[in-house]
Parts: structure tokens; C-alpha cells; sequence
């Protein structure tokens, strides 16, 4: 067990998720972007479409104007998952230390690991509740119903597994793992070497996390969380700059036409005056 | 067939209908499994219909935002769910998790049932974008429909009305199948009833050669709407212009962009180029049609043949700009009833006329009442994308359908005292809304916004 879900999977995982990706992007850029299908009212300049995809992918700008409540739930799940996605990058990279990097604060390495300890229990409970309740949400709201598939009632439970574990392993102290166990892990999948002696692996729960996680990757280009993207390459569809031709009419003089009194009948024309 | 195990349908083109706009029907045995291989054709061109298949979440949110479902809490009428009924079929012939996992993500086969299903349901979709204007990620089921009515077309399931609509345009150049004698008579009779009303002599050119502008009025408004042409007429013999009327296109819609992009709408396309270089005028001006205008403004740069030498701008850009320059003397008082604007979709969503379309109506009206929501967050009337259909079970969505504009326009007040005006600058809009105003009982009168205009303009 091990040895296929710690050592071999991973490199398995790695391929098939960049694979994955190229073949569902490659996909998507085949197509091409036929007619001008711009929503109006028009962005007139970069920078309009910048702010606009922005607030759109970072604030959620339509949910907020449309639905609150999915506004609230899917901005605290996102925010809370890809403060996590980056915690686990810079968390096990830095050993926690990642805040000494902020100049002008000063934080020492031990205030800093206990900020990453802090943020990260933080962060866990958030992902976990607004999962619940985008699950609660699948469930209960009509229209929400109507719309449902099976997977999609699978990811928001798969997540909350994924992520349950993770909390566990944060809280609960008999499973806790040190981050520098989790580096040398890592260190040594990038420089190819055996692994399956590592005490880490002897915790069922990084076991299954790690599996869950791998699974997810696998799936991941599959399935409907690439959405990630799809939200750039359709705002890159639907939202670009785009300027109306200047309207004016050839040879049109009005002041000349309503001096020469045109359309009002003989007797009261200006110019012919009878 | 009006019905098809319980689910609505138009009335279909008949085999004679569909050869006119060079259709050969698939017989129904060999209908499935064409409908895969011309998707596949298509969703390997559009990426606009890709990214709809591939990156819906199934939010909702749009449900509750199309007016087709809240007229009918049909759950096909759910944009993402209209989607589905191809989605389902793209999952399972062209994604790997629909071929292997077609249960837990939703695929399913392709069948004749099926394609009754896109028949019915995307024959409902007005095609007015307001799911794209909501979706967190701007996702257009609009591109959905087109791909699915195009497939329709190819197989020969395409309603009646906009197959003889489709024939009717490439045999006289517009909608209704006037004739050049009936366009010339029309606009005489124009001329007569413009001089009787307002006392104003305007005349309409037809053909004329070495004419600057040329105007693509709404066939619609030789015979439903006379004021919109009336109006236009007076628009353009008050600021003088050296305008004219081709008779080969005396039509500002173009059904091909609803049914059938690749040969109909083209065709379209082409004879219009080809009126603008035989009078060799400068510029095209477009009259009052929201489809239209869309497949004009937004589609003839990429479906024109060749390079496009004369720029082409709508009615209301060109009258907004002159009231915005103060050159026309306008007085809203000609127009002193409580007044409120529709905005067609297609202005304010894909055109970009919503400031225009105010800055007009403002100038000519006295009690203009903005609906809630409105611009471009419009409701649609419920006839877009031209299904103004007529069979009983049909016409009773479009009732359903409208519902939404009813409640809106109710809101508004200018009802009240049964003399009300709904401004609805669009023939479709126009054509769906006289027969809805009355269902719903609304006490409003359907205009354009040029009628307005030709109404308020002040001569001496
Ligand atoms: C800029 C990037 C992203 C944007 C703009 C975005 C946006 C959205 C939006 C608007 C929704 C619909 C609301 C909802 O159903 O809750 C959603 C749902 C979802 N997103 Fe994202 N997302 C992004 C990245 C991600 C990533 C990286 C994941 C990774 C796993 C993810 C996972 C999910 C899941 C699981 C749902 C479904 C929630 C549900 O079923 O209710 N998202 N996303
Ligand atoms: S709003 Fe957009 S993402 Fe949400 S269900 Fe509708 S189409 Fe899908
Ligand atoms: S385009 Fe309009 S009618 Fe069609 S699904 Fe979207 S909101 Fe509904
Ligand atoms: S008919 Fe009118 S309101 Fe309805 S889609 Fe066209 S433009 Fe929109």
C-alpha cells in the first residue's frame, strides 16, 4: 500500500494530470472564436476588461448582483481553498517560516510558524463550512435541484472528505505531522528516490489524504473543476473591448434642410416663397 | 405535431417548404446519427459552444433568471438544463468522462427522442442572452441553441414559420413577400396618410440610383408598424438626406441568424452587399429589428464574402447623435402620454443601444417610466428569436413567456388609465407584445421609438 499509493502513484498522477490538461486545453483552443459575440455595454479599454474578468474571477462580481447568499458561500469556499492550495505550497516549502519573508514586520520564524498554524486551522474550518453549505444548498434550493447531477453532489462530498482528514490531522495532535517530514517527503519523489521507509507514511491519514489528493489531480482535467479556466476563456469570449463606429451621415446639412423648409408644403417653403 | 410526448413543439416545415431553402431531409433512421457528425463538425469550430459544454458548474443561477423558465417552471427551460439536452449528447460521444462515467456525469445516447427534445426546447429559447449576462462565468446559452437549431436545420426539422420565412426573403427580398409594386404602392400610400396626419410632404425613394444612404427598414413595418417607417421617412426628408430604399432588401431581419447561420444568413448577407454597390451609396442606416441588428452589426464582418466597404450603423445611433448635437427640434409634448420602454435584448445586450435608445426617447416623450429591471437587465418578451408561433399549445407559452414583461410593464404604472404607450424598438418585440398586451390586459399601446420621434419632430 505504501509503496503503490506513496511511491508509484505519484509519478503516475503527475503524467496523467499533465496530459490531462494539455489534451482538454488543446481541446478548447481548436475551436475558434467565430463571430463577434461581445456582451454589451461595451468595455472601451484594456484596463476596463482587466478590472471587469478580475472582479469576475476574484469577487465573484455577477453572483454578488444576482444571488448573495451563493455569493457568500462560493467566495468564502474559494477563498478559503486557494488560501489553503497556497499554504500547502508555501507552508512545506518554507517549514512554516514563510512570513519572515514579509519585510518591514519583522516576525521571527516562531511567530511565523504559529501565523502559518493559525491561518491554516482558520482557513480548514472555513473550506469544510462553506462546503457544507454549498452541499446543503444542492440539496435544498429548487432550482438548484433541477439542475443537479450526481457528480456534482460527489465533488462537494469528495471535498469535504479530502478536506475533513486534512482537519483531522491538524487537530488532532496523535496525527499531526511535522511540515519538514512532509518536504523531505516531497524532495524525495522530485529526486526520484525510495520513499516507503519514511515514518510518514505510517499514518493512515496522510496515506488516504495523499490518495484523495491524487485521485482529485487525476480526475481534475476531466471533470467540471476546470472551470478554473473556462471562466477565463469564455470572459475572453464574451468580454472585450469594442468601440461603435462614429455615427454620422453623408452630405446631411440640417440647418440647411430646415432653412429650405424640406417636407412642408408649397406656400410655406422659405425658398420658393409664393 | 404541436405535441410530442407531452412536450410542446412548433409546426414543422413540409418536405416542399424545406427544398425551397435548399434542405434535404435525413430520413428519421439515419437522423442520429447525423445529428453526432454534424456536432462534431460544429463543436469543432465553435469555441463559443465548447466552453458552454465544458464549463458550466451548475451553479443555478441562471434559472431564475431566464424568462422562459420563470413563465413556465418548465425545468428544460433552465438555461444550463437546455444546454444539458445537448450536453449530454457531447459528454457521451466526445469527453472520455462521458464515454466511461456517461451515469455520474449525465450522458446519454443519441436518439430521435432526443432530437424532439432540442426541437421542442430550443425552439423556446428566445435567444436573448440574459443567462450569459448573469452566469458567474458569462456562459451564452444562446450559442447552444444556434448549434442545436443549426443541426435541426441540416436533419430537416425546422419549424414552419422560419423555413417560408427563410424563402420567402431569398424569393423578394423580405419577410413578408412583397412584391416591388407592393413596396412602392405601400410607401405611396405612406406618403398620402404622413400628409393627412401631420401635414408634411415626405417621399419615400425607392431604387433611387446615387443615393448616399440606404435604409433597411423592418418589412413589418409596410403593414404592422406604418409609424416606424412613417417615422423614418420624416426623420430623413427633415434632416434632408439623399436617401433611398432598395427594393431587392427591404428587410432589417434575417431568420438565417436563428435557424441557419451558415446558408441562410449568408445569403442574406451577400444580397445586401450586392443592393449597397448596384445604388452606390455610402453609408447603410438599419431600421427597428433587434435579430437584426445583431446579425448585421455584429456578424457581417465575419460572414461577408468579401471586404465590407460601407459602414452601417443603426436609426437610433444616427437620430441620438443628431439630438445630441442639438440639430433636430423635437417637441415631447406631441407625445404626452405616461410612456415606458422595453429594451429589445438584442440592443442592450449584443448592440449596445441602451444609452442611444434614452437619450431619444427622452427628447421626445413628456412621462417616460423606466421599467425595473431594465437596459441590460431587461426581460425579454417572450418572441425572440422569432418564436411567434401560432398553434394553440405554442401560443399559449408565448403567453407564458411573456409574463414576466406583463408584471414589469404593469409595475411601471403607464397603464393605468388604459392609455399607456410600451416603446418596444423591435419588430419582433412589436409583433410578440400587440397580441400580449391585450392577453395580459396591460392598457398600453405598442410603438416604436422612431414613430415617437416622427411624431415629435417640429417642422417650421
Ligand atoms: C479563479 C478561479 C475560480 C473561479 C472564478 C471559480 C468560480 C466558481 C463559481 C462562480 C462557482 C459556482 C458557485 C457554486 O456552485 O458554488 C464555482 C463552483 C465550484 N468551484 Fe470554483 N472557481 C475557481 C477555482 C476553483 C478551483 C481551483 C477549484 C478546485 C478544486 C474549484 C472548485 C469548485 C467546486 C467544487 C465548485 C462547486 C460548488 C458547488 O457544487 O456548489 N473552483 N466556482
Ligand atoms: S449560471 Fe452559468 S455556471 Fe451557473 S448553471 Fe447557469 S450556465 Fe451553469
Ligand atoms: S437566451 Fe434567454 S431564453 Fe434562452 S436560455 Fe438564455 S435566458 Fe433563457
Ligand atoms: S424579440 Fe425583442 S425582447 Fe425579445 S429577444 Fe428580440 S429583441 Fe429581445
Amino acid at each position: 500500500m505504501k509503496l503503490l499509493i506513496g511511491q508509484i502513484l505519484p509519478y503516475f498522477t503527475v503524467t496523467i494530470f499533465i496530459l490531462g490538461m494539455l489534451y482538454r486545453l488543446g481541446r478548447w483552443a481548436g475551436a475558434r472564436i467565430v463571430h463577434n459575440i461581445t456582451l454589451s455595454p461595451w468595455l472601451q479599454t484594456k484596463g476596463q476588461v482587466v478590472l471587469r474578468v478580475g472582479t469576475e474571477a476574484f469577487l465573484f462580481r455577477n453572483l454578488f448582483i444576482y444571488d448573495k447568499a451563493l455569493w457568500a458561500g462560493a467566495l468564502l469556499m474559494h477563498f478559503a481553498l486557494f488560501n489553503i492550495l497556497v499554504g500547502h505550497l508555501v507552508g512545506f516549502g518554507f517549514l512554516g517560516t514563510q512570513f519572515t519573508l514579509i519585510p518591514v514586520l519583522g516576525i521571527t520564524p516562531e511567530l511565523s510558524l504559529e501565523m502559518s498554524n493559525l491561518f491554516g486551522a482558520i482557513f480548514g474550518i472555513v473550506l469544510f463550512v462553506a462546503l457544507l453549505y454549498l452541499l446543503y444548498r444542492r440539496l435544498a434550493k429548487e432550482a438548484v435541484k433541477l439542475v443537479n447531477k450526481p457528480s456534482d453532489n460527489l465533488w462537494l462530498l469528495y471535498l469535504l472528505v479530502l478536506v475533513g482528514i486534512g482537519n483531522i490531522m491538524r487537530f488532532v495532535p496523535d496525527y499531526h505531522i511535522e511540515y519538514i517530514l512532509v518536504r523531505d517527503y516531497i524532495t524525495a519523489l522530485i529526486l526520484f528516490r525510495p520513499v516507503v521507509h519514511m515514518e510518514l507514511l505510517n499514518n493512515g491519514f496522510f496515506l488516504v489524504h495523499l490518495l484523495l489528493v491524487q485521485i482529485l489531480l487525476i480526475v481534475f482535467p476531466f471533470s467540471k473543476l476546470m472551470h478554473v479556466f473556462g471562466m477565463f476563456a469564455e470572459r475572453y469570449i464574451v468580454n472585450r473591448v469594442y468601440h461603435d463606429p462614429a455615427p454620422d451621415l453623408p452630405n446631411v446639412d440640417v440647418v440647411a434642410a430646415r432653412q429650405a423648409g424640406l417636407g412642408v408644403p408649397d406656400g410655406n417653403t422659405a425658398g420658393e416663397g409664393v | 405535431m404541436p405535441e410530442y410526448k407531452g412536450m410542446v413543439q412548433p409546426a414543422r416545415a413540409s418536405l416542399t417548404e424545406l427544398r425551397k431553402i435548399h434542405i434535404e431531409p435525413v430520413p428519421d433512421e439515419l437522423k442520429p446519427e447525423k445529428a453526432v457528425e454534424y456536432l462534431d463538425q460544429l463543436r469543432k469550430k465553435f469555441r463559443s459552444f465548447v466552453l458552454a459544454m465544458e464549463s458550466c458548474t451548475k451553479c443555478g443561477q441562471c434559472a431564475e433568471n431566464c424568462h422562459t423558465y420563470l413563465g413556465t417552471r418548465d425545468p428544460n427551460n433552465i438555461p444550463t438544463n437546455r444546454a444539458e439536452l445537448i450536453r449530454k449528447i457531447y459528454k457521451r460521444y466526445f469527453t472520455p468522462e462521458g464515454r466511461w462515467f456517461g451515469k455520474l456525469v449525465g450522458a446519454e445516447d443519441i436518439s430521435l427522442d432526443v432530437l424532439e427534445q432540442w426541437y421542442s426546447y430550443f425552439y423556446q429559447c428566445s435567444q436573448c442572452r440574459r443567462c450569459a449576462h448573469v452566469c458567474p462565468f458569462g456562459i451564452d446559452t444562446c450559442e447552444v441553441t444556434f448549434i442545436g437549431r443549426q443541426v435541426l436545420h441540416w436533419l430537416g426539422i425546422t419549424p414552419k414559420l422560419h423555413a417560408t420565412t427563410g424563402a420567402a426573403m431569398e424569393k423578394s427580398g423580405n419577410h413578408s413577400a412583397l412584391p416591388k409594386p407592393g413596396i412602392v404602392d405601400t410607401l405611396e400610400f405612406m406618403s398620402q396618410e404622413i400628409m393627412d396626419e401631420f401635414a408634411v410632404e415626405v417621399e419615400f425613394p425607392v431604387d433611387k440610383p446615387g443615393a448616399d444612404i440606404m435604409y433597411i427598414p423592418s418589412s413589418a413595418d409596410f403593414l404592422l408598424n406604418p409609424y416606424t417607417l412613417m417615422g423614418a421617412g420624416m426623420f430623413f426628408t427633415y434632416i434632408g438626406a439623399n436617401w433611398t430604399i432598395p427594393s431587392t432588401v427591404t428587410e432589417a431581419g434575417n431568420f438565417g441568424f436563428l435557424f441557419d447561420q451558415y446558408s441562410t444568413q449568408r445569403g442574406n448577407v451577400m444580397r445586401l452587399l450586392n443592393a449597397a454597390q448596384e445604388l452606390g451609396v455610402k453609408k447603410i442606416v438599419w431600421g427597428e429589428c433587434g435579430h437584426g441588428w445583431r446579425a448585421a452589426k455584429m456578424y457581417i464582418p465575419t460572414l461577408a464574402d468579401r471586404p465590407v466597404r460601407w459602414p452601417i450603423t443603426h436609426i437610433h445611433d444616427e437620430v441620438a447623435n443628431l439630438i445630441r448635437n442639438k440639430e433636430l427640434k423635437l417637441d415631447p409634448l406631441k407625445n404626452s402620454k405616461p410612456v415606458t420602454l422595453h429594451d429589445p435584448c438584442n440592443y442592450v445586450r449584443a448592440c449596445g443601444l441602451n444609452e442611444n435608445m434614452r437619450v431619444i426617447i427622452k427628447a421626445c416623450v413628456t412621462d417616460f417610466r423606466e421599467m425595473n429591471p431594465h437596459g441590460a437587465d431587461n426581460f425579454c418578451c417572450g418572441g425572440g428569436a422569432a418564436i411567434l408561433f401560432d398553434d394553440p399549445e405554442m401560443y399559449q407559452r408565448r403567453i407564458m413567456f411573456s409574463k414576466q414583461k406583463a408584471e414589469q410593464v404593469k409595475a411601471t404604472g403607464v397603464g393605468e388609465n388604459g392609455d399607456g404607450i410600451l416603446c418596444a424598438p423591435c419588430s419582433i418585440c412589436k409583433a410578440q407584445l400587440y397580441p400580449m398586451v391585450e392577453e395580459h390586459n396591460l392598457g398600453v399601446e405598442v410603438k416604436g421609438l422612431i414613430d415617437l420621434v416622427g411624431r415629435a419632430l417640429v417642422w417650421k
